[in-house]
């Protein structure tokens, strides 16, 4: 068997016992409670009459509708790609609250993923992949399933990159957009989502908090690597946000599509608002990594002028 | 070598699963529109049929004082059992959602289904944890260590397997294993008078019944197009299963050969006996035997062929 074959969780058979089932991080047992207390279903809780498509021009609708079909591929990435962590905390006994923790996240990720899909359909029809197949490499994935299976990997580095780095961005800028959205069914489909992306990132901090002190220097490393390289690789290549993503017709077909969806109060948002939530999302970051022991370094980028 | 009895030659299964291409996701077209109406209905009603173990499930109105220290030692134990179980679909279904993921084309229907069904796995194994926790102290693995390596099943990792086609996995796990798991569960709710245990299991049973529908609606589905490689292939996997699983006393303990599960089975005659929630061996061999009749029925309309595994079963415990 060769080293990179024994390094995949997928090679490591199963060992059940002990199972633990008891409360060993609290913080996240509350979560999970209060994620099974906080269900919500995409049909009933958004008021989908109030939508009026008819109120929006055709280039508006079409717009509209591929920023929610853009929303739906991101979201599904944490169907796809997420549950693989789920694997890793039972096949590596990590605490159990992770475990319960997890399972209701990825239910909130796939109704995310429908309200999203939802949202599209309404506005006219939802669109089943990038308009310019360039753009895939940008929205295709975000590398945790290989991340999450790969033992080489610290679960704390996929923790803190997807968790602390990725989604903290990805909260910060739903808060933005709620400010900014002015159609009451979008805002509404982005407040539910922004609800429950609250305890996806506590949840994160609340494992790194309790796992943190027990790494060691060459652990923390990779933690820090990690987090750069989701920022970096991920979020500046546009996973998210378009207008972060490599200047190709691809990318400007995208941005123009998220300025009209901006501009007809649908739910999108635009380089020169949304530049300035995305720097200070990456700062709060770094300054909240900083009782882990490490400082995360300046980052640049073409489209932000200075170091950040 | 037919190409039913090459399906179930072990060297031939083993070679197939080799030969298999790896599984590389293409995520676009990335289609997530309603295509199987009926699995995306089980979706919405599981979504509105939603509960939470804290808020549902009456546990202060417990009473130990009804029950003596043997029959709280004995539900400790049956229920302990339980969640044992009951976890094997936490690793499990994030398996099988990723595998409908990395197939081409798949159908969104069956993934949003399972991201639900992983929730309601969760809150059943809380259930049964919490409920051992509550009579007498929940135990955290078999006495016997021969008998603990027959929950070792690696069903995450077949799910991975691309040499274990999808749909024969759904036949194995959805349609056969949850099948006669929710028939059993429905034993137990029929001989329960606690009505703390009553509530979890009706809860349960409940939420199980949909996670079989799911595996018999989609096999409906996808069987018009099986080949007869197919079929073996299903019928193979099925077979393995229950030789595997059931006749090794994985799911009924009075199957496990050797009084290693001895313990298992005399608890679960007390819990029984106190209305907590469990069957006797008999009561247990009738549902089995009745279950695998009909879901051999079930699977001849569908064009597959499992072996008959009740005389075993008559003669087994």
């Amino acid at each position: 068997m060769s080293a990179a074959i024994a390094n995949n969780l997928l090679d490591t058979p199963e060992s059940r016992f002990p199972l633990d089932l008891g409360i060993r991080i609290p913080r996240i047992r509350e979560l999970y409670r209060l994620a099974t207390a906080s269900q919500w279903d995409p049909q009933k809780a958004v008021p989908w009459e109030d939508l009026h498509p008819e109120r929006y021009t055709d280039e508006q609708r079409y717009a509209a509708r591929l920023y929610w079909s853009r929303r739906a591929w991101g979201e599904y990435g944490a169907i796809s790609e997420s549950p693989a962590l789920q694997i890793r905390f039972c096949q590596q006994k990590h605490e159990p609250d992770l475990r319960f923790f997890f399972t209701l996240r990825t239910q909130e990720e796939s109704r995310h993923a429908e309200v999203c899909y939802l949202m599209a359909e309404h506005l006219g029809g939802y669109i089943d992949g990038p308009v310019q197949t360039a753009f895939q490499g940008s929205v295709a994935t975000h590398g945790v399933r290989k991340m999450a299976l790969d033992l080489g990997i610290p679960l704390e580095a996929t923790i803190a990159s997807l968790v602390c780095a990725a989604e903290e961005i990805a909260f910060d800028v739903f808060g933005h957009l709620i400010k900014i959205t002015k159609n009451p069914v979008a805002r509404r489909a982005l407040k539910l989502i922004m609800r429950d992306e609250v305890r996806h990132c506590a949840f994160g901090w609340a494992y790194m908090e309790k796992r943190v002190r027990e790494l060691t220097p060459e652990q923390l490393k990779g933690v820090e690597e990690a987090v750069v390289i989701m920022i970096e690789k991920v979020e500046m290549n546009g996973y998210h946000s378009a207008w972060l993503g490599p200047d190709t017709p691809a990318t400007r077909s995208e941005t123009a599509a998220d300025r009209i969806t901006y501009e007809a109060g649908l739910g999108a948002t635009v380089e020169e608002v949304e530049k300035p939530v995305f720097v200070a999302s990456v700062k709060r970051i770094r300054e909240q990594m900083k009782p882990w022991g490490f400082t995360l370094k300046q980052f640049t980028h073409p489209k932000i002028e200075g170091a950040f | 070598m037919t190409a039913q009895v090459a399906a179930q030659d072990p060297q031939v299964r083993r070679a197939r699963r080799r030969r298999a291409d790896p599984l590389v996701e293409r995520r676009f077209p990335l289609h997530l529109e309603p295509h199987i109406q009926t699995i995306r209905g089980l979706y919405h009603q599981a979504k509105s049929a939603h509960w939470d173990p804290e808020k549902h499930i009456p546990w202060a109105k417990f009473d130990r004082s009804q029950y003596t220290p043997e029959q709280l030692r004995a539900a400790a134990l049956s229920w302990s059992r339980r969640a044992w179980t009951e976890y094997g679909g936490l690793p499990e279904t994030p398996a099988i959602l990723i595998r409908f993921c990395l197939e081409h084309s798949g159908e969104s229907d069956p993934k949003m289904f399972l991201t639900v069904r992983g929730s309601e796995e969760a809150w059943h194994t809380e259930c049964c944890w919490r409920f051992a926790d509550l009579v007498g102290g929940y135990i955290d693995r078999p006495a016997n260590a021969e008998y603990s390596r027959l929950f070792n099943q690696d069903f995450h990792r077949e799910a991975f397997e691309p040499g274990i086609s999808v749909d024969a996995y759904i036949a194995v796990h959805s349609a056969i294993l949850d099948g006669l798991d929710l028939e059993l569960n429905r034993g137990f709710l029929r001989q329960a008078t606690d009505p703390v245990i009553g509530t979890i299991l009706k809860r349960m049973v409940q939420d199980k019944e949909r996670h079989v529908a799911f595996g018999w609606i989609y096999l409906g589905e996808r069987a018009s197009a099986w080949t007869e490689a197919q079929r073996a292939e299903i019928a193979a996997e099925i077979d393995q299963a229950l030789e595997g699983l059931l006749l090794s006393g994985a799911i009924c303990a009075w199957l496990a050969p050797d009084g290693i599960a001895r313990d298992i089975v005399e608890a679960d005659g007390i819990t029984r006996e106190a209305g907590l929630g469990a069957m006797h061996v008999m009561e247990e061999r009738e549902i089995v035997l009745q279950f695998l009749a009909e879901a051999r029925e079930h699977l001849a309309r569908l064009g597959v062929t499992i072996a008959d595994i009740r005389d075993r079963i008559h003669l087994s415990g």
